[in-house]
C-alpha cells in the first residue's frame, strides 16, 4: 500500500494518486467480480446456443410453449406473492415489540432471531420436517386431543413448503423493519394519542407510514428468497412440490440440458431484476414521503 | 411496556414459539435410542452422536467446510477492508458503480449463480477443484464484509489516523495500529457474517462440489436418502455451536453490531 497524499496536506497531488490507488486497492475484489460477470454472461450465451456453434431461440421457445416448465416459474412467483404478505403480518409485530421494549424482551428476541439467521436453512427445514410430519408434535397433539382422527397432511405438499418459507424468512422481514422503527421517535405516538387518536389510528396514520421504507426493504428480501427457494421445496416438498430453482438444478445436473436450464435461469433472473428495479423506484418515493 | 397492544404481543409470541420449537424438537429427537424421530424422545441415548463419528463422510465434509469458510473469511475480510477504504476515503468516477457492482452477487438467485459458475469454470477447464467453491464463497461474502466495514470506517474519524502520520508513522502502519483496532466491532461482525454465509451455503455450492462435499450438501443428501436421527444429532451440535457464537458476540462486541 502506498501512502496517499492526505487530503488537507496535499490536495492536488492527492487527487491524481487517488484514482490509481483506488484501482490498485480494489483489484482483488474487482477480479472476483469479473469472474462473476463472466459467469453470468456464460448463462446468456448458453441459453442462446443451440449446439454445433449455432445460435437460436430454441430453448426460449421451448420454455414459452411448454406449460409444464412455464408453470414452475409461475408457481414460484405465486408462492412468493402470497408468502410475502403472511411473513410481513408475522414479522411486523415482532419488529414493533423489539423497537418498543427494552431490556430482557428485546434481548431475548434479538438473540432468537440472530440464532435463526445464522442457522443453516438445511437444518431449519429439517427441524420443520420433524414438527410437521405425521409423527410430528403437531399431529400427535391434535390426535391426542381428538381434534382430528387421522394426521393432517402438513408435509410433502404446498402447505408444508409455504409454512417453512414463511417461518424461515421471518428474520429477513424483522431486521429491516426493526432498523427503521427503533429510530422513530416514540413521543410521536404519545403526541398523537394526547391529541385524541386511539391506538388503531396512531398505528395506521403515524407508525405504519413512517416504517414503510423498512417494510419495503424486508418485503423485497423475502419475496426474492421465496421466489428462488430451493431447500424448502426440496426438503418439505420432498419431490412433490418442486419450485423453479429445483427444476433448474434437475435440468442442469440430472437431465444435463444446460441450454434449457440457462433459459429458465434467465427467466428467474429477469423476474428478480424487475422486482429489484420496481422496489428501488417505489423505495425512493416511499422514503421521500416518510421523510416529510 | 408502553403502548404495545395485545395483538402485537400474541403474534410475537406465536413467532417466537414457531421459530424456537422446531430447534428444541430436533435437539430432543437426537437423543432417541431407536431409528424413530420422536418428540418427546423414547429414552436418552447418545448412539446417534456416536454415529456421526463413525461416518467418515460427515467428519470429512465438516473439516472441508470449516477450512473453506476460514479461508473465504480471511480473503473476504482483506478484500472488503480494501474496498471499504476506497469507498469511504477516495473520490473517483465510477465509485457508485463499484459500490453497486460489489453487491450484485447477492441479487442473482443462488441456483443461477451456482450453475453459471459451473458452466463458466468447465468452459475454461477448471472443474473438480476447490477454486470454484472458494471463488463462489468469496463472491458471496465480500458484499457483507464491505458493507459492515464501510459503515465502521465512515464512523471512524480519519483525523486520528492523520495524527499518527503527522507524528511520523507511515500511513499503512498508522492504519494497522490506529484505525484497525478502532473498527474492531466491524471487523468481528464482518468476519462472523462471512464465516456463517460460507459455512451454511448450500444452494449454489451443490453445483461445485465434486467427490469432496461441504457439510450442508452432505446433510441435505442424507436427509433425502437415509433420514435417521444422525442428522438430528449433527443439527443439535450446530445449533448449540451457533448459540455459543452468538452469545460470545454479544459479550464481546454487542449484538447491535450484527443487527445494525
Amino acid at each position: 500500500m502506498e501512502p496517499r497524499g492526505a487530503g488537507p496536506v496535499a490536495p492536488t497531488a492527492g487527487r491524481a494518486r487517488r484514482g490509481r490507488d483506488a484501482a490498485l486497492l480494489t483489484l482483488p475484489a474487482v477480479l472476483v467480480l469479473l469472474v462473476f460477470f463472466a459467469a453470468t454472461a456464460t448463462i446468456v450465451v448458453a441459453s442462446l446456443s443451440v449446439g454445433g456453434g449455432r445460435w437460436g431461440l430454441r430453448h426460449y421457445l421451448r420454455l414459452c410453449s411448454d406449460p409444464l416448465y412455464l408453470g414452475y416459474l409461475w408457481r414460484s412467483f405465486r408462492v412468493a406473492l402470497y408468502c410475502t404478505p403472511i411473513t410481513l403480518l408475522l414479522g411486523y409485530p415482532v419488529a414493533y415489540v423489539m423497537a418498543r421494549t427494552t431490556g430482557p424482551v428485546r434481548m431475548a428476541l434479538t438473540l432468537l432471531l440472530v440464532v435463526q439467521f445464522f442457522t443453516s436453512y438445511v437444518i431449519r427445514a429439517y427441524a420443520l420436517i420433524l414438527v410437521l410430519g405425521n409423527n410430528g408434535i403437531i399431529n400427535r397433539t391434535l390426535l391426542a386431543l381428538g381434534a382430528v382422527d387421522r394426521p393432517l397432511k402438513l408435509l410433502y405438499n404446498e402447505l408444508g413448503v409455504a409454512i417453512s418459507l414463511v417461518l424461515i424468512a421471518v428474520p429477513f422481514m424483522v431486521f429491516p423493519i426493526y432498523g427503521v422503527l427503533k429510530n422513530v421517535e416514540p413521543n410521536l405516538e404519545a403526541a398523537a394519542t394526547s391529541l385524541g387518536a386511539d391506538r388503531r389510528r396512531v398505528f395506521w396514520h403515524v407508525v405504519l407510514p413512517l416504517s414503510l421504507p423498512g417494510v419495503l426493504a424486508g418485503a423485497i428480501l423475502v419475496f426474492l428468497f421465496d421466489l428462488t427457494a430451493y431447500i424448502m421445496p426440496g426438503l418439505l416438498g420432498g419431490g412433490y412440490f418442486d419450485m423453479a430453482a429445483n427444476v433448474i438444478y434437475d435440468q442442469a445436473m440430472e437431465v444435463r440440458d444446460r441450454g434449457f436450464a440457462s433459459a429458465m435461469s434467465m427467466g428467474l433472473l429477469v423476474v428478480t431484476l424487475l422486482m429489484v428495479y420496481l422496489s428501488n423506484r417505489w423505495g425512493a418515493r416511499v422514503s421521500e414521503r416518510a421523510g416529510e | 411496556m408502553r403502548r404495545v397492544g395485545w395483538l402485537a404481543w400474541s403474534l410475537t409470541a406465536l413467532v417466537a414459539v414457531g421459530l424456537t420449537a422446531p430447534l428444541l424438537v430436533v435437539i430432543a429427537a437426537s437423543f432417541n435410542p431407536t431409528n424413530e424421530l420422536l418428540f418427546p424422545p423414547r429414552g436418552l441415548s447418545l448412539a446417534w452422536y456416536a454415529n456421526i463419528f463413525r461416518r467418515q463422510a460427515f467428519l470429512a465434509s465438516f473439516r472441508f467446510s470449516a477450512a473453506l469458510a476460514l479461508a473465504s473469511t480471511a480473503c473476504s475480510l482483506v478484500m472488503g477492508l480494501l474496498c471499504a477504504v476506497v469507498l469511504v476515503r477516495h473520490r473517483f468516477r465510477g465509485r457508485q458503480l463499484l459500490a453497486t457492482a460489489l453487491m450484485s452477487p447477492l441479487i442473482v438467485p443462488q441456483v443461477v449463480l451456482g450453475m453459471s459458475l459451473l458452466i463458466f469454470l468447465s468452459t475454461i477447464g477448471l472443474v473438480s477443484s476447490v477454486i470454484g467453491l472458494a471463488l463462489l464463497h468469496v463472491m458471496l461474502t465480500v458484499p457483507y464484509t464491505t458493507r459492515v466495514l464501510t459503515a465502521a470506517l465512515t464512523r471512524f474519524p480519519e483525523s486520528l489516523e492523520d495524527a499518527a502520520v503527522i507524528h511520523g508513522a507511515p500511513r499503512p502502519l498508522a492504519f494497522l495500529l490506529v484505525t484497525l483496532p478502532s473498527i474492531k466491532p466491524g471487523v468481528v461482525a464482518g468476519a462472523i457474517f462471512a464465516f456463517v454465509t460460507s459455512f451454511d451455503n448450500f444452494t449454489a455450492s451443490q453445483f461445485l462440489v465434486w467427490d469432496r462435499t461441504t457439510l450442508p450438501v452432505e446433510i441435505y443428501s442424507y436427509i433425502r436418502t437415509e433420514n435417521d436421527p444422525t442428522v438430528a444429532a449433527i443439527s443439535a451440535l450446530l445449533v448449540l455451536g451457533t448459540v455459543g457464537i452468538v452469545v460470545l458476540v454479544e459479550r464481546w462486541v454487542g449484538l447491535e453490531t450484527l443487527t445494525g
